[in-house]
């Protein structure tokens, strides 16, 4: 013990003349979050757990966090919600009552988003959520909710800015969307779209996430022969949409687009030919432009991506790395690990990363472009931003002749 | 009008997929009075197994129904002899809780060893239908119903016809009596558990054709076939597919009419009615 303190002492009178480049190691800070590892929703939910570990690693073996010259690194508390978001709720109380994270990630989806970050308010820890885009999360007024999802009620804004721009132009709609908290957040915005536009909708209506069977509201759609169907909901649901329109052969005259899906490598996998036509609207693609400070750019990030985890990154992915990026940018411009500081200095973030610009709005929501993609040829190509980018393939063939 | 006869053919065919995935359920827990909750995660497991027959070996997914159904009324079988025959007529908690933990272990290591990918069962002629006065028959879900009505007439003749199936009927009906006369018990268990199985893989198969295989799609498949076996009666392999096809007409028309959302409201409502109004025949049969 003794020859223990002497040595500590000899280190302390050593300490202050070694040379200032090596920076003291602070303790870690955590994050934590809840989310889906296994259950209805694990296939969407692994791109947050992958996102949210590959920037936590990346960031780290950039040296972690400066706080003040000292260096803290970052540790991920991940915990399985099942898929469930009552179990969630209890986890991210849990995360914050037992485990004392330090800040809070999101889970997977508007529903599970809009629960949790009340834990996250009520415990005024801040979470930045990459994962519920839906306005009404940010239409609560709480100050520890911060978001990097575009709002849902804005998905088919450039979908329908496109469709005025091609010949022929369409003018009757079919919406159809699920019934939670995300896809009746994309109907309501989408009808104002509509609406605005004079795109007339002539069926509207909603299913239930648990159990989708299309057959009826794809009948009905039929007999009224609209020129686009602007469908809203998960992947899962939207691969049974487009194989049951095959299977009793419904089309509409111009073009289908999907809010979800069309970006993911195995939606394409699994539909395989059937894919093709489909259009999707994506607020990320792994573009060169995207500059980063810790990735490089969002291809060079979508190819190590790709190779550490076996598939490819989607916006979900991208998103889920901003939301670390974040946290690191706001405690370091924060300079303390304060929780209301750091959450003031989130509020301003501003800076460039592999997702894009991220900024948020007063509501705590960001606020970003949704490009619209098409399905060709097996690629996902992206097709309108402000303008064209690839030639769309428009209008859209009834299925015997694909 | 002719919307209206769209929705009866979309109905009727998907109940036919419904009906054949209650037979298994209803045979089971007809004969061994187990209400077997893991019922669609073995409809899950047919799923797979045809699944990878089809896009690993190439075989065509309905040659394939026969072998997904042997491999399934092996592990059926074993499941019984092995596992479930240490709870046969223990209290109905009992058999509730170790098929629910079955559930939860095999939808877990079907994550485990499938991954959570979103699987179709997607052979060239999937997609493909015909015209019949205005209306339009897909084609799997037509093979689907006709496979389902083959199935249930197989099975129906089985019980009926066989020495087998009368074993199977007379241990459902009076177990000392069918002991008396030489039947031996454990034996018919495990192939009437196999059979569900089996009935259950072929189900399987046909659902990856005309929806999608996850390792989750298991919880909503039970409860589906729960109503159905309950609503054609456990002892009709015929009833089970009436059962199916009603339930498959309420949820087309309710989408319809009412609207989707209202679906799960209608067939469970179903199920209500059904147990405030013949209460009496229901618990006779099980």
């Amino acid at each position: 013990m003794r020859r223990n303190l002497t040595l500590l002492l000899a280190a302390l009178a050593v300490a202050p003349s070694l040379p200032a480049a090596a920076p003291v190691q602070g303790k870690a800070v955590t994050l934590g979050a809840a989310l889906q590892l296994t259950g209805a929703l694990a296939n969407t939910g692994r791109y947050y757990r992958d996102g949210y570990q590959i920037a936590v690693d990346r960031i780290n073996a950039k040296g972690g966090v400066a706080v003040n010259g000292t260096r803290h690194p970052l540790v991920l508390r991940l915990l399985d919600n099942q898929s469930d978001v009552n179990l969630g709720v209890r986890q991210y109380v849990q995360l914050l009552s037992q485990d004392k994270v330090d800040f809070l990630l999101g889970p997977f989806s508007s529903n599970d988003a809009l629960d949790d970050s009340s834990v996250a308010e009520k415990y005024q820890i801040p979470m930045v959520q990459g994962g519920g885009a839906s306005g009404q999360i940010f239409a609560r007024g709480y100050k520890y909710v911060f978001g990097t999802l575009p709002p849902a009620g804005d998905y088919y804004q450039s979908t329908v800015r496109m469709l005025k721009r091609l010949s022929p132009a369409p003018k009757t709609a079919a919406l159809v969307s699920a019934d939670d908290a995300f896809d009746v957040a994309v109907a309501k915005g989408t009808r104002k779209i509509c609406a605005e536009n004079g795109l007339e909708i002539v069926v509207d209506k909603q299913y239930p996430e648990h159990n989708a069977e299309f057959s009826s509201i794809l009948s009905l759609i039929k007999s009224k022969d609209p020129d686009v169907i602007l469908w809203s909901g998960h992947e899962p649901q939207a691969l049974n949409f487009i194989r049951q329109a095959k299977t009793l052969g419904v089309s509409p005259r111009l073009m289908y687009s999907f809010t979800v899906g069309v970006p993911t490598a195995d939606f394409r996998k699994a539909l395989g030919k059937d894919a093709e036509y489909a259009f999707g609207m994506t607020p990320w693609l792994p573009s060169a432009d995207l500059r980063d400070d810790w990735f490089g750019d969002g291809a060079t990030f979508a190819k190590e991506y790709q190779e550490r985890f076996g598939y490819q990154p989607d916006y979900h992915a991208a998103s889920a790395v901003a939301d670390v990026e974040t946290f690191a940018k706001a405690i370091e411009a924060a300079g303390t690990l304060d929780h209301a500081k750091v959450r003031d200095a989130i509020a301003s973030v501003d800076f460039r990363s592999i997702y894009g610009h991220v900024k948020f709005e007063q509501n705590g929501q960001i606020s970003m472009p949704q490009t619209v993609v098409q399905i060709q040829d097996g690629q996902v190509l992206p097709i309108f931003g402000d303008d064209f980018v690839h030639k769309p393939r428009y209008p859209l063939p009834a299925w015997p002749k694909r | 009008m002719l919307l209206l006869g769209q929705i009866l053919v979309n109905g009727v065919l998907l109940g036919g997929l419904y009906g054949l995935m209650a037979l298994g359920m209803g045979l089971v827990w007809g004969v061994l009075n187990i209400v077997n909750l893991a019922h669609g995660a073995l409809i899950m497991l047919g799923g797979y197994c045809v699944y990878f027959l089809y896009t690993g070996a190439g075989v065509d997914p309905f040659a394939a129904l026969p072998l997904a159904m042997a491999a399934m009324f092996c592990f059926g079988y074993a499941l019984q002899t092995f596992l479930l025959s240490l709870i046969i007529r223990s209290a109905m908690l009992n058999t509730l809780l170790i098929t629910f933990g079955l559930d939860v272990m095999l939808t877990f290591l079907a994550q485990l060893f499938f991954s959570a990918d979103l699987r179709t069962i997607n052979p060239p002629y999937a997609g493909d239908n015909f015209d019949v006065l205005g209306l339009t028959i897909p084609v799997a879900p037509l093979a689907a119903f006709v496979v389902a009505l083959l199935l249930a007439g197989a099975l129906s003749t089985v019980l009926e016809r066989t020495r087998t199936g009368r074993a199977i009927r007379a241990t459902a009906q009076n177990l000392t009596a069918a002991r008396l006369h030489g039947v031996n018990p454990r034996r018919i268990y495990a192939l009437t558990f196999g059979a569900g199985a089996a009935l259950a893989g072929a189900a399987g198969g046909l659902y990856g054709m005309v929806s999608q295989i996850t390792p989750y799609v298991g919880v909503t498949l039970t409860a589906k076939s729960f109503v159905i076996a309950i609503l054609g009666g456990l002892d009709r392999p015929l009833g089970v597919i009436v059962g199916g096809v009603a339930l498959g007409v309420a949820e087309a028309a309710t989408a319809l009419y009412l609207d989707p959302t209202y679906t799960n409201v209608i067939s469970f409502g179903l199920l209500v009615v059904l147990l405030v109004t013949r209460p009496a025949q229901l618990f006779e049969r099980a």
